[in-house]
């Protein structure tokens, strides 16, 4: 119980390659099948929600970044505003 | 007979015994049995032995009146959607002093065990009065819980958060005098909305609200000061402060357009943020803020479902959250630091808190199976439903950013890394060992895990407890095909970009900037030029004083002026402005 361990890299990768080319065949099979149903038109788009998790998340980290170049500041940015009027 | 026993009471007012409890086990034992009896008597409420509960949201149980003023108080209400908050409140408490055992002082205790009689006290408040005086009581104890860790920077933190609060205390009692003025009543119900000056009251009420649910952009306060509590304590934070705000945007704004932007906004918002985040604790923080957005959403869309879909949001969400608050509380008990750059490669160490993590991080992102799912999706599913398809698709974004960061930044920070063993300074504090996290901690996450996934699996029993009768089925081929689809893919992107979102050493600027800045000027006003002006007038007037002092000394005048003659002048004077005052009335 209490031995170290090394988390399960090679399955973990095999399994999510699996996963990810059976959602993509999945997704065409279903959406020619007329299983989904969904509420707007763009969600019928062929691996939409495969393009949003995407493109999304990437967008997601690339905007945060180029934000940070304004918010991002030093670690004491507070207390070295007030060290310094001391 | 006793109409009914306050859980609130009984385990606030329980609490206060801790520290008198002499031996150690005695005390822990007390400690987790304070919750349960909690959970006993809400179960008994349930049961029907107290009077059964109507079934309608409209309608609910009152007990306790006492008259007080020209009102009368109704301080206990019980309908659906109390018992639903009563019932996730003693859950989590009972989870929680599992986590926080072996906290260092008897004292912490108290002070959650008032935190959570309090929160209690506020969800089955039935009028403003006793609602506000809950509150109060609930911005007082984390205050506390902040200063009980010691550090220097979490007194600064602590004395912050209590500023946030009284803010949005006195704008709750505004609003509620406001309205108790206009109306005569002081019914805890659905109050009116509007812009106009008349609804002058109910705007502050409602800022009041929106700030306790750190609502963007009034929730800067949240990761500030939830990052400076002690490990335990902090997992009590994220489970009543907010979760009560949204209980109270249910019962009173639900429907307020206003507020399904500014969710939204706020879940999209805190998503950004967390990006940049460097400390575990924060970046837990923003995702608060976020999932809070969502149930804020939910109450502005209004509609029963979108309603059920807050509240189920909120139950769900106060299990997952205290379960990744304490995986991150691990760590940071164990090596003390929960901040990406200095951790990494702890997998071998603590493997038993990263797999229960990620069961947490899992249920966040709303995985299929794990409970966020079956409560996330009802409010995106409202939202879907009134066709608005702006606030679907960043409701959908926000929740890719949830399982960014949660699911994967999180713990690939903390626990992986792709280093295998963690940095030689924090390896030098870890037993040779994959016990390093106190049993305690992780029973009371294997709980929380369990409730996680149980949830999850079985739905129905969290719908049946809801306020609205729910027709919602989560488990469609479409939701969860759609769902693991975008995840699978989310992976991708971060697995791509996972170099960008590794931890720096560095602060995120938020909205309290415009808070914080304006303080440190004016302190520094202070500090600066109004104190050289108080010195130079000091000055000026001593010399003026000292020169009068030394005409009147001068052996020119034959009566002086001792402190006895001065003393009797102002005493004579003050008796001739009476008698003035006196004969002008």
């Amino acid at each position: 119980m209490n031995k170290l361990r090394i988390y399960p890299k090679k399955l973990f990768w095999r399994i999510y390659w699996v996963v990810l080319a059976l959602s993509l065949i999945l997704d065409f099979i279903w959406l020619y099948l007329h299983a989904f149903h969904y509420h707007f038109q763009f969600q019928y788009l062929p691996q939409f929600f495969a393009i949003l998790g995407l493109i999304g998340c990437m967008l997601l980290i690339l905007i945060a970044k180029a934000l940070g170049i304004i918010i991002v500041v030093d670690e004491d940015y507070y207390q070295e505003k007030s060290r310094r009027s001391n | 007979m006793i109409s009914w026993i306050h859980p609130g009471l009984v385990i606030g007012i329980g609490g206060l015994l801790i520290p008198f409890i002499p031996w150690r086990r005695l005390k822990q034992t007390y400690f987790l049995l304070l919750p349960l009896a909690g959970l006993t008597i809400l179960v008994s409420t349930s049961s029907g032995i107290f009077g059964a509960i109507p079934s309608g949201p409209a309608e609910a149980l009152h007990k306790w009146n006492v008259p007080f003023l020209q009102y009368t108080l109704d301080i206990v209400r019980i309908n659906k959607l109390s018992m639903l908050f009563g019932y996730v409140y003693v859950i989590a408490a009972f989870c929680m002093n599992i986590y926080a055992l072996r906290a260092k002082s008897d004292w912490e205790h108290v002070v959650a065990m008032i935190y959570v009689g309090s929160a209690l006290g506020a969800v089955f408040a039935g009028d403003f009065f006793t609602l506000f005086f809950c509150l109060e009581i609930m911005s007082w104890a984390p205050f506390f819980l902040i200063l009980f860790r010691g550090t220097k920077k979490g007194k600064a933190a602590a004395i912050r958060y209590i500023v946030w609060h009284h803010f949005s205390g006195v704008c709750i009692l505004a609003g509620i005098l406001m309205h108790a003025n206009q109306t005569g009543s002081i019914a805890f119900v659905h109050m009116p909305w509007g812009w106009g000056g008349e609804y002058l009251g109910y705007n502050l009420m409602l800022l009041g609200f929106i700030v306790n649910a750190a609502t963007a952009p009034f929730h800067s306060w949240l990761p500030d000061t939830y990052s400076e509590a002690s490990p335990s304590g902090s997992v009590y934070m994220t489970a009543y402060t907010t979760k009560t705000a949204v209980f109270c945007l249910i019962v009173t704004f639900s429907g307020v357009p206003l507020l399904m932007w500014m969710g939204v906004i706020s879940a999209m918002f805190s998503v950004f943020m967390a990006v940049l985040e460097n400390d575990g604790r924060r970046l837990l923080s923003y995702h608060i803020v976020s999932q809070v957005g969502y149930m804020v959403a939910g109450v502005g869309i209004g509609t029963n479902m979108a309603l059920n879909g807050a509240a189920a949001h909120a139950f769900c969400h106060i299990i997952y959250k205290a379960l990744l608050y304490m995986g991150v509380g691990c760590p940071l008990l164990v090596v003390g630091t929960a901040k990406f750059n200095e951790l990494g490669g702890l997998y071998k160490y603590m493997p038993f808190s990263f797999w229960l993590t990620m069961i947490g991080g899992f249920s966040i992102s709303a995985f299929p199976l794990f409970s966020g799912f079956v409560s996330k999706t009802m409010t995106i599913e409202a939202a879907e439903l009134i066709h608005k398809p702006l606030v679907y698709l960043l409701l959908e974004t926000a929740s890719i950013g949830t399982f960014l960061h949660t699911g994967l930044k999180l713990p690939w920070n903390v626990w992986l890394q792709g280093k295998e063993e963690p940095p030689a300074e924090i390896k030098a504090k870890l037993k040779d060992s994959a016990l390093n996290s106190p049993l305690n901690m992780l029973i009371a996450m294997g709980i929380l895990a369990f409730l996680c996934i149980f949830l999850g699996v079985f739905p129905k029993i969290l719908y049946a407890m809801l306020p609205y009768p729910v027709e919602f089925v989560p488990y469609t081929l479409t939701r969860v095909f759609s769902l693991t689809q975008m995840f699978i893919f989310t992976f991708l992107a971060f697995w791509l970009l996972r170099k960008l979102v590794v931890g720096h050493a560095t602060h995120t600027l938020d909205t309290d900037w415009f808070v914080r800045m304006p303080g440190k000027v004016f302190m520094q006003f202070c500090q600066g030029p109004l104190i050289a002006f108080g010195a130079f007038l000091d000055q000026k007037i001593i010399k003026i004083s000292g020169s009068f002092i030394a005409s009147i000394r001068s052996p020119n005048i034959e009566v002086r002026l001792t402190p006895m003659a001065i003393g009797f002048g102002v005493f004579m004077s003050l008796v001739l402005f009476t008698v003035f005052l006196v004969l002008k009335i």
